[in-house]
């Protein structure tokens, strides 16, 4: 991972900022919130005991019935046509309470309006029995028919029903059940509507028909000859209560509701009997902008869904909060809208007359206000910290990039310096105060110490020849005395030893010195014009001759190479390759000699087959007492290749090795035309 | 009467085994350490000839300054660098000085013995009358293999003894190719190829001075030389 990389990964952490701001914010809103729910509790709290005054209004604690028999009669704000249909009733359509039937769910719902009680009765039936007038007449409806039948009684009176059954769709006499057995009841108007796997019924029944408690039976019945499954909204003999909002307790709710307010009375069974007021939409709430708002829902805790606030579709609250408040707890809870972001504060609390609680109120309030100043905050948190955040990596982005281009440029210049051994150049950053100037500065500082090191390697064997040149004379001319001495047998052996040592001591030297010698030839050499085909064709011969248990090809590309130079110089240098390939090549290998022309120089090559040249050694192979040998072939100085780059670099030239297929190649590149031979430039430098 | 060598070497060792080795030829031998007590022993007696060393001591080019002082007093006298720098531009300095021959340290003494002994033999030549023996032509040249002298359409060519060698060597047999080590051995001397090269390098100046359009030595590459004959 490069320094620009690691510093934008650094500069990600100022995203801790706008995080941070949230947290705030966060915690900000739970404290008002908190302070909110605070508040509605002890206005929850002042309108419970308020309406202890009131209590006569709520139903008095009554166990002879279950909830589940009790049924919710719902207020209809307009008057529905009796056709069948639903969609005229101002309810939703999750207001239809289900019951378990014998074809499937029966759905139905009773509501008031002015006077009259309707009711809507959805009812899956496989197979729809009509009912035959005689058996209407019999018993007011059919028991070989399937019929809904709609209970209900004012205890301590006995029941009564009103039975639909229909003897064809469409608008059907619905029959009441008295004293005296079924009769026709012409107020109730009702509808019968066949639908795909069932019927449905309404009716219109005027209030004064009923009782103070309902429930709902349906008969299906397989075929006119059978008796049918009778499937009901109560368990009992007797229906439950009905239950609905009590006039009195809204007129009493509405008084105390406020804007964004939703106010909720409630028996001791959780039965809606009172509510006033409305939680306003949360249309405002985008002011906070769609980045923030995400931004925010995703770090901030989130509340039940706000649809849970909603008074309950069957009339009964039964949220926990509710309920609790029904044990006689006081409890609150909130909401949020999800879509709009808006939080609903609801707090419940407990009507008690004496010891009983009698029911609860539940009042819930929008907070539109904290919302807003959350998200007004919230934006601004945000605009500012990815603002922060962009300058900061953008900042760091561009250290980055300024401080990795200034490393970046001084490896470069080091590797140039090493390259081409210009080490004394300067290098980038050399003057700057801070670390990479320092480590510019080292950089300079090794390489300095490097080419110094070079020069040194360089000279060093031509000035340890010269120095040993003088002892080695005082040795070979007293190894030469002494063989005028008389000397016995051993003796001579010992002598013709020791000169044996001086002669190769000698050897080794002058190869040693070799080096200085070919720059000071080279310095004084005139360049000649030569035929380098020419050349190479006699050398070829020449080798042939001298290493008899190699062979040796020679390609020529160019019919005459005419340049100028010092061939003897240049032969010398094919010596020196030659004499390499040889050491690395075996007995009966062929090497091969090749010249050819590319863009106005001459490429003279000699490929061997052999080992492979170690990586690492390339660049340095053609450097003074450099040697790719190992140890033990002590007459390798690693002087040879050195004499044959200077020659080439000495013409203009340079020289190259590569490894090719199960060989190595070294190829010198001279140009066709030049000027006087000059030193190289590593020469130069001593 | 025995000759005089003088031998003006800072090593005394090498000083020593030289005297030796001289001495045993019959020659009597004077070793000096330094310029100044030579100079002042040759103040009363020339030697009939010096071995000097170029580098004496802390006088770095000490040698060079004897030779050049002894060539202003004696311009026959026969003067041999034999000394441990090897490099092309001192041999030149050399022998430019009017030195005889410039040698190194390499060479062994049975060589010396015999460069010695044929700069005296040149010597002594060059007392007697020019006689007809031992004289070679080939063409433009004549060598004299007495005197070691050699003549380039008539004129003289100044060679050390070891040009002098290498080009009897050459002419004697014109047109064969005379590969390094062959010359090496008929120079006395143990020379490396970039040597024979400065050498044939330098024979061939000589020649051009003479005459510029000189090119009877010519390069065999990668085999030697050979002496072409018109």
């Amino acid at each position: 991972m490069n320094l620009r990389r690691q510093l934008l990964l650094v500069s990600l952490l100022t995203l801790m900022l706008p995080w941070a701001g949230c947290e705030f914010i966060r915690e900000t809103e739970i404290a008002l919130r908190d302070g909110q729910r605070q508040m509605l509790a002890d206005t929850a709290r002042a309108i419970a005991g308020s309406m202890v005054q009131h209590s006569e209004e709520f139903p008095v604690r009554d166990k002879s019935y279950g909830t589940g028999d009790q049924l919710y009669v719902h207020r209809l704000e307009s008057r529905p046509k009796i056709d069948g249909y639903f969609d005229d009733w101002t309810l939703p359509a999750d207001s239809l309470r289900s019951i378990r039937g014998a074809d499937g769910p029966i759905r139905f719902a009773v509501a008031s309006y002015a006077q009259a009680t309707y009711l809507y009765v959805e009812v899956m039936d496989r197979s729809v029995v009509y009912a035959t007038p005689q058996s209407l007449l019999v018993d007011g409806a059919s028991r070989f028919a399937d019929r809904v039948t709609l209970a209900s009684s004012s205890p301590p009176y006995l029941r009564e029903a009103i039975s639909f059954a229909a003897e064809a769709p469409g608008r059907i006499i619905s029959y009441r059940q008295s004293a005296y057995g079924f009769e026709p009841e012409p107020t109730i108007s009702a509808f019968w509507q066949d639908i795909p796997g069932g019927y449905r019924v309404e009716a219109r029944i005027p209030s004064g028909l009923l009782g103070t408690h309902l429930g709902l039976s349906v008969q299906n019945t397989p075929n006119a000859q059978q008796a049918g499954t009778r499937s009901s909204s109560f368990t009992g003999r007797t229906p439950g209560r009905a239950m609905s909002n009590i006039e009195e307790l809204d007129r009493i709710a509405a008084l105390y509701v406020q804007s964004d307010t939703r106010l909720i009375l409630t028996d001791f069974r959780g039965w809606r009997i009172g509510a006033a007021g409305e939680l306003a939409p949360g249309g405002g709430a985008q002011s906070g902008g769609g980045l923030a708002r995400r931004v925010y829902d995703l770090l901030v805790e989130q509340g039940r869904e706000a649809a849970f606030a909603e008074p309950d579709p069957l009339g009964r609250e039964q949220q926990p909060y509710v309920s609790a408040a029904l044990e006689g707890r006081e409890t609150g809870t909130w909401f949020r809208n999800a879509s709009t972001g808006t939080a609903i504060v609801a707090v419940a609390a407990p009507v008690t007359v004496g010891d009983e609680v009698v029911g609860a109120v539940v009042l819930q309030r929008g907070t539109q206000a904290i919302l807003s100043q959350r998200n007004e905050g919230l934006s601004r948190l945000i605009n500012v910290t990815l603002l922060t955040t962009l300058v900061v990596a953008g900042a760091l982005l561009g250290y980055a990039t300024w401080l990795s281009r200034r490393i970046r440029a001084l490896s470069i210049a080091a590797e140039d310096a090493l390259e081409t051994e210009n080490l004394s150049s300067a290098l980038p950053s050399a003057l700057a105060d801070d670390e990479i100037g320092d480590l510019s500065r080292s950089f300079s500082w090794v390489l300095q110490q490097l080419g110094e090191y070079n020069a040194y390697l360089r000279s060093l064997a031509s000035k340890l020849s010269h120095e040993l040149r003088t002892p080695l004379a005082i040795v070979t001319s007293s190894l030469e005395n002494l063989e005028h001495e008389p000397l016995n047998e051993a003796s001579h052996g010992y002598t013709a030893r020791a000169r044996e040592g001086a002669d190769r001591l000698r050897r080794i030297l002058s190869a040693m010195s070799e080096a200085s010698r070919v720059e000071e030839l080279m310095a004084h050499a005139e360049p000649e014009p030569f035929d380098m085909r020419a050349v190479l064709e006699s050398t070829t011969a020449a080798y042939r001759d001298v290493y008899r248990n190699r062979l040796f090809g020679l390609v020529c590309k160019v019919d005459s190479a005419q340049s100028t130079g010092s061939p003897e110089l240049l032969i010398q240098m094919l010596d020196k390759l030659v004499d390499n390939a040889v050491d690395f090549s075996e007995e009966g290998d062929t090497i091969t000699l090749s010249l050819e022309e590319k863009d106005q120089e001459l490429l003279v090559s000699v490929t061997n087959p052999g080992p492979e040249l170690p990586e690492r050694m390339r660049s340095q192979m053609f450097d003074s007492m450099v040697s790719v040998r190992s140890g033990e072939e002590s007459r390798h100085l690693g002087l040879g290749l050195y004499v044959a780059r200077l020659i080439a670099e000495g013409h203009g030239g340079r020289i190259a090795a590569e490894n090719v297929d199960g060989g190595v190649r070294f190829t010198v590149a001279i140009p066709r035309h030049q000027g006087p031979l000059s030193r190289s430039d590593s020469v130069r430098n001593l | 009467m025995a000759k005089r060598i003088a031998i003006v070497e800072d090593e005394a060792a090498i000083r020593e085994n030289y005297a030796a080795a001289f001495s045993r030829e019959g020659y009597v031998v004077d070793g000096y350490d330094a310029r100044q007590p030579a100079l002042d022993a040759f103040e009363s007696r020339l030697p009939d000839l010096v071995v000097i060393d170029v580098n004496l001591k802390d006088d770095v080019e000490g040698g060079f300054e004897l030779c050049r002082e002894l060539r202003s007093r004696a311009a026959d006298l026969p003067i041999i660098f034999l000394t441990a720098r090897d490099s092309e531009f001192d041999a030149v300095s050399g022998l430019r000085l009017g030195a005889d021959d410039y040698l190194t340290k390499d060479i062994s003494l049975p060589h010396l013995m015999a460069r010695v002994a044929a700069l005296f033999r040149r010597m002594d030549a060059m007392q007697k009358p020019q006689g007809s023996t031992g004289r070679i032509t080939r063409g433009d040249l004549s060598i004299d293999t007495e005197r070691m002298t050699v003549h380039w359409q008539d004129q003289p060519v100044g060679l050390t003894l070891t040009e002098f060698w290498l080009v009897h060597a050459l002419a004697r047999y014109p047109g064969h190719v005379k590969n390094r080590q062959q010359l090496m051995d008929a120079a006395q001397a143990v020379l490396d190829d970039n040597t024979i090269t400065s050498h044939v390098k330098r024979i061939r100046r000589k020649f051009h001075a003479i005459d510029s359009s000189f090119d009877s030595i010519e390069t065999v590459y990668g085999m030697g030389y050979r002496w072409i004959s018109d």
